[in-house]
């Protein structure tokens, strides 16, 4: 009955990534794995997942963060609830000046820190999903 | 503050009312890559300071009009590395000298030789040229620092973070079939990156952090308060460690004047250290009492102390003793990073030590008063006019 949620990840360390990925796979979660922002924002496009994993830190500084910007401003996008995972909590008020420490990007979003114990990861992934899922059925 | 590039030809500005003096000026420089201008009184070579940028600026000091010295001093607050040498009709060492008190570079005495004047002129060139390289290099330095927090944060926690995810995920997978030897040794993986990534915001902290701003945040404050936060976070470092903290405070207590946060640092480290070279079995003792004016904090610990030849260099940046014997190791930077917390706070911090019998580390804060720190600014008094 509860299919299964598709999760895509954008973040650029290989290694950091299949950390994640086995702990989110070894719950039954089906992972799509993006290294770099454009190739994320094309699989955001063609094959919009139920939640979004996002690194901050790519590329050239905060690349991450361009791309929450531009998904917030898709229509279609915007719904997808977005994980932010970042090594860099104490820069994110020199990322964002006058923004508290904790910035929303996108209305259901939350931010966690790099390393992420795996309960606590599994625990937010579902509490976005769950809120997704509410707001949908709200909605219709 | 222009940056002067190869080949650009410095701008000179001469301002004096003697047109003999422009005249024979612009003669003795005429062929040489220099721009001039020239002005016969202090309000006409202010206002080419302003248009023309000059690089170096002769000012005489008698003119009728704006005095030669307050021309000086309105070029200065219009541009301080701009380079100003005093011509001096009357050649009085002690006017000259003035000058030079207020800012000038060097003076020019009337009559002067065409030879004078070039190497007068050279000189103020040269000293304007280390000005405006000091300059830059201090912007450079300023943002290499900012930079450099930002680079070594996400260059070395990255890979930390990863290694870090993957051992998560490991203990998780193999939970159950792990012997209890091989989840110590995970734990202790684990454990020694969490100690690597906090050394790294130490390290980050030491070299990105304006300490002077914590001023800011200054705010009357207790130390039996502080001192309980700092015990209650070397706690778990002590048990593991089988070492007891006894703290033993004066009571009433006066307040200090501080940011509670960073002295609370202060007293982790001290204390971290005291656990780090302590014997098991020991203890760590944390005193507080009051003596003249000051309130004194202590940290005693019973371990293997500090040899006399190190004694004197503990608080210097990246200093660590030679004689270590527990196989303990430090960076070097915890009491550096600490003798700058308390020297803000006005403070001091002071060593004890005789190797194999422990150490005493002793800092001094002045105790809070009214009348010696600083209160929200009262309202300027209104003068009724007359």
């Amino acid at each position: 009955m509860n299919e299964q949620k598709r999760l895509l990840m954008i973040d650029d360390d290989p290694d950091f990534v299949a950390g994640i990925k086995a702990i989110l796979e070894g719950a039954n979660y089906k992972v799509d794995v993006a290294y770099n922002p454009k190739d994320g924002f094309e699989a955001l496009q063609t094959n919009p997942p139920d939640l979004l994993l996002l690194d901050i830190m790519m590329g050239r500084g905060a690349e991450g963060v361009m791309l929450a910007r531009k998904l917030r401003k898709d229509p279609k996008l915007r719904e997808i609830p977005v994980l932010i995972i970042t090594g860099i909590r104490e820069q994110i008020a020199f990322l964002f000046p006058g923004e508290p420490v904790h910035p929303r990007f996108v209305p259901v979003d939350e931010l966690v820190e790099k390393p992420v114990e795996p309960q606590f990861l599994l625990d937010r992934v579902s509490a976005l999903l769950e809120a997704a899922e509410e707001r949908k059925v709200q909605s219709d | 503050m222009r940056a002067q590039g190869l080949g650009v030809s410095y701008k000179i500005l001469i301002i004096d009312d003697e047109e003999v003096v422009l005249d024979s000026c612009a003669a003795i420089l005429e062929g040489s890559d220099y721009q001039m201008a020239t002005a016969s009184d202090g309000k006409h070579g202010l206002k080419l300071v302003q248009e023309f940028q000059p690089d170096l600026v002769f000012v005489d000091l008698k003119m009728p009009g704006m005095p030669g010295l307050e021309v000086i001093d309105r070029i200065h607050t219009v541009d301080p590395s701009i380079v100003t040498v005093v011509i001096t009709g009357f050649a009085t060492v002690s006017s000259a000298v003035d000058a030079m008190k207020r800012g000038a570079y060097d003076f020019l005495p009337k009559p002067f030789t065409p030879d004078e004047f070039r190497l007068i002129t050279r000189r103020g060139l040269e000293k304007r040229k280390l000005v405006l390289e000091t300059a830059a290099l201090r912007k450079e330095k300023e943002m290499l620092r900012e930079n450099f927090a930002a680079i070594v944060s996400h260059e070395l926690k990255a890979p930390l973070g990863a290694v870090q995810q993957n051992l998560f995920v490991l203990e998780a997978e193999l939970s159950g079939n792990l012997t209890e030897d091989q989840k110590r040794r995970l734990e202790r993986m684990k454990s020694r990156i969490t100690d690597l990534v906090k050394l790294i915001h130490t390290w980050l902290r030491a070299i990105s952090v304006d300490i002077e701003t914590i001023k800011e945040k200054f705010e009357p404050m207790s130390v039996a308060s502080v001192i309980s936060k700092a015990a209650d976070s070397i706690q778990p470092h002590a048990t593991r460690k089988d070492i007891e903290i006894v703290t033993s405070l004066e009571d009433p207590l006066s307040p200090i004047f501080g940011d509670e946060g960073t002295l609370a640092e202060v007293l982790i480290n001290l204390g971290n250290n005291a656990i780090k070279y302590s014997y098991a079995g020991s203890q760590v003792l944390i005193k507080a009492n009051e003596a003249n004016d000051h309130v004194l904090i202590s940290i005693t610990d019973t371990g293997v102390g500090i040899s006399k030849e190190d004694l004197p260099f503990i608080f210097d940046d990246f200093y660590r003793g030679k004689t270590s014997q527990t196989g303990e190791r430090g960076y070097g930077l915890g009491l550096a990073l600490s003798q700058r917390i308390v020297e803000i706070h006005n403070g001091s911090i002071s060593a004890e030590s005789e190797l194999g019998k422990g150490s005493t580390f002793v800092i001094r804060l002045p105790i809070y008063s009214r009348d010696h720190h600083p209160q929200p600014p009262l309202q300027a008094e209104v003068i009724p006019s007359p």
